[in-house]
This record gives structure tokens, C-alpha cells and sequence, in this order.
């Protein structure tokens, strides 16, 4: 099963021609605008979950319950019991609209884990965290540790990111894809995240710009995942969003009719 | 955390402690694009009448002030006409 992160690039597409299992919208791009488009994907018994990039769980702001309101509002407007969010911070008490790494402690688990809980209680459901790509970072806890203490601390679920997992291995050589994913317990995990990243060379690093096609690497260990554990694939493609055929290209490689 | 956030603003150019330099240059850079990519959009027309440099400034400045609510980062559009209202009294 192979989803597509629904951009507005692709409004002019046909969206029965897109060869995808379910989609993914972000909710603060929805929940103040006119959501005909994700209604005229729903008619087509295809469903659309949310991920989420202001939620600013690693942040020291409130956790804001009218937002939250607002959320569940769509969520129940699109009949969808799917809300991820980042494991990361979009700010401090404020918003900077990217996303900033959360120290990995013991206390930051708690900490993070406590305002996870909270958002829950106002859902009034399970929502998912997702491993985030980070650039530089503090804490002792390995990262695929911290994630999974977090999600048990919360009783939360996880959105895994295999192309963030393979950046920050790239990016800090500390954990590869087969060890992070032997440390994360996989019942918890909702549906997994592949996309393409990128190598800048004024900081010396890759980073996380969904605007390439998926590694071998990445694909490969998804749909390993999708036939053991019947894990779904959702495939990312935010900047320089290529046509149809490619994007439904890509999407084939990750049905995994082939055993 | 602040000092963190501090340096990612441009407030200051010191790294905070344990982190490196060139991801804390990346994440400075990850919001300036951020906050630099919508305004464009939005006021071309100011953008054009600055110029490149003293634009980069302005909103450089802008970051640098920031203390942004909102979950919705189209609603930067708004902050950023307060911002400049501001500038302009």
C-alpha cells in the first residue's frame, strides 16, 4: 500500500489518475480553507490523514487547545483518526516555523511526554510522532531510544521517517537504518515516511528536501517493512514536485506486488 | 534552549554549548528561507524597491524581533505588515 503527501502543485492534476492507496494533507494548510479537493479525494474511497509541522512539541509554549479544537474539527471532517506531528520543536514559546531538535534526555522524554498526553486528551485519541531529520543536537540517549521512550511514556504512536533515520546516519554516522529500526518497536508504528534528500555544501551536509526521487536504500527497507509487517508507504515530494507520471512512477516502485 | 533559539534568530552568533556550528548555520538558514520565501510572494513590490541587500536586512531584522503565534505561517504575511509599521513610526 502506497500513499502520497497531497501538495497544492498537484491541484490541477486529476486526482484519479494518481496512483495512490490513501494521502496526507497538512492540517494548517486546511483547517482555514476551502477542503473541496480533499472531499473529491474521499470520493474516491481513498482516505486522507494528517500531518501535522506546528504542533511545537519539543517547545515551551502552552499546548494550544483551540488549535486543537480546530484539528479534530477537520479530522471528523475527513474522517480520519490519523494526526503526526514532529518529535521536534517548531520554535520556543514561539513559533519559527521549521522544526529544531529536542534534546535527547530522560528529562526531555518526560517532559515532551507529558504535552503529548496532553494533546491526546484534548483529540481524544492516539496521536503519532515522527523521527525528525536533525542537523546538530545534544543528550546522551541514543536516537531511536529517545523516540521509543517518548512513544511508550506517552503511549503514543510513531510515524517512521526511514529518509530522516538515513539523513541524520549520513549526516552523523551514529545509526543506521537496520539498527534504528531493531530499536523501535514496530507495533506502535502507524505508517512509515520515504522521500529524497539533498547534499548542501555551504554546511556540509544532507538535508531533509523531499525534492529528489527515494534511495535504493530507503525503498528497499520500506517495502521490506510493508511485506513483514504490512507497514503502508507514504512518499513525500514538497520542493521542486516533479509531473503525474513521475510522481505515479514512484509509487509503483513502492507497491510491493513483487515479492 | 534559549541560547539555542537566540542564535537561530541572530540574536547572538555565539553557539550554544554542545552543538555544532554547522548545523546551528543551517537552522539560521532554514528559517531566514522560511520567512524570506513567503514575504516574497507577498510584497514583491517591496522587495523590488529595496533591493536584494537591504530586503535581506529587513528581514533579517524582522527574524531577529520575531515572537510569532500563530500555527499558521501565512498569518507571517500580517506579522510582517505590523513589522513594518512598526519600522516605518
Amino acid at each position: 500500500m502506497a500513499g502520497l503527501g497531497y501538495r497544492r502543485e498537484m491541484a490541477d492534476w486529476d486526482i484519479s489518475c494518481i496512483e495512490a492507496d490513501f494521502f496526507e494533507v497538512v492540517p494548517e494548510n486546511w483547517i482555514r480553507r476551502e477542503r473541496a479537493p480533499l472531499h473529491n479525494i474521499l470520493a474516491s474511497n481513498r482516505p486522507v490523514h494528517l500531518h501535522g509541522v506546528s504542533l511545537n512539541l519539543g517547545g515551551e509554549g502552552a499546548i494550544n487547545t483551540a488549535f486543537l479544537r480546530e484539528l479534530r474539527g477537520l479530522m471528523d471532517d475527513l474522517h480520519t483518526e490519523f494526526y503526526s506531528d514532529h518529535l521536534a520543536a517548531s520554535g520556543d514559546a514561539h513559533q519559527l516555523y521549521d522544526l529544531f531538535p529536542i534534546p535527547f534526555t530522560a528529562a526531555e522524554v518526560r517532559r515532551v511526554g507529558d504535552r503529548i498526553k496532553q494533546v491526546q486528551d484534548v483529540l481524544g485519541c492516539a496521536m503519532a510522532i515522527e523521527n525528525p531529520t536533525w542537523y546538530t543536537n545534544t543528550g546522551d540517549m541514543p536516537e531511536a531510544d529517545f523516540l521509543s521512550a517518548v512513544a511508550e511514556y506517552a503511549d503514543c504512536r510513531i510515524l517512521l521517517d526511514l529518509n530522516n533515520i538515513d539523513v541524520n546516519f549520513k549526516n552523523h554516522g551514529l545509526m543506521d537504518l537496520n539498527e534504528f529500526i531493531r530499536r523501535v518497536d514496530l507495533k506502535r508504528i502507524t505508517y512509515l515516511h520515504v522521500a529524497g534528500h539533498e547534499f548542501d555544501e555551504r554546511f556540509g551536509l544532507y538535508v531533509d528536501t523531499h525534492s529528489q526521487a527515494v534511495e535504493n536504500k530507503v525503498r528497499d527497507m520500506a517495502l521490506q517493512l510493508n511485506r513483514q509487517h504490512k507497514l503502508p508507504i507514504l512518499l513525500e515530494w514538497d520542493n521542486d514536485v516533479p509531473d503525474l507520471a513521475s510522481i505515479n512512477r514512484e509509487l509503483a516502485c513502492l507497491h510491493s506486488t513483487i515479492m | 534552549m534559549s541560547a539555542f533559539h537566540d542564535y537561530v534568530r541572530g540574536r547572538t552568533d555565539d553557539i550554544p554549548p554542545g552543538y555544532a556550528e554547522p548545523g546551528m548555520r543551517l537552522y539560521r538558514h532554514l528559517v531566514y528561507l522560511g520567512a524570506a520565501q513567503l514575504l516574497e510572494a507577498h510584497f514583491p513590490a517591496v522587495k523590488e524597491s529595496l533591493g536584494e541587500e537591504t530586503w535581506g536586512e529587513l528581514i533579517r531584522v524582522f527574524i531577529r524581533e520575531s515572537r510569532w503565534q500563530s500555527h499558521f505561517y501565512g498569518d507571517l504575511k500580517d506579522e510582517f505588515i505590523i513589522f513594518l509599521e512598526q519600522q516605518a513610526g
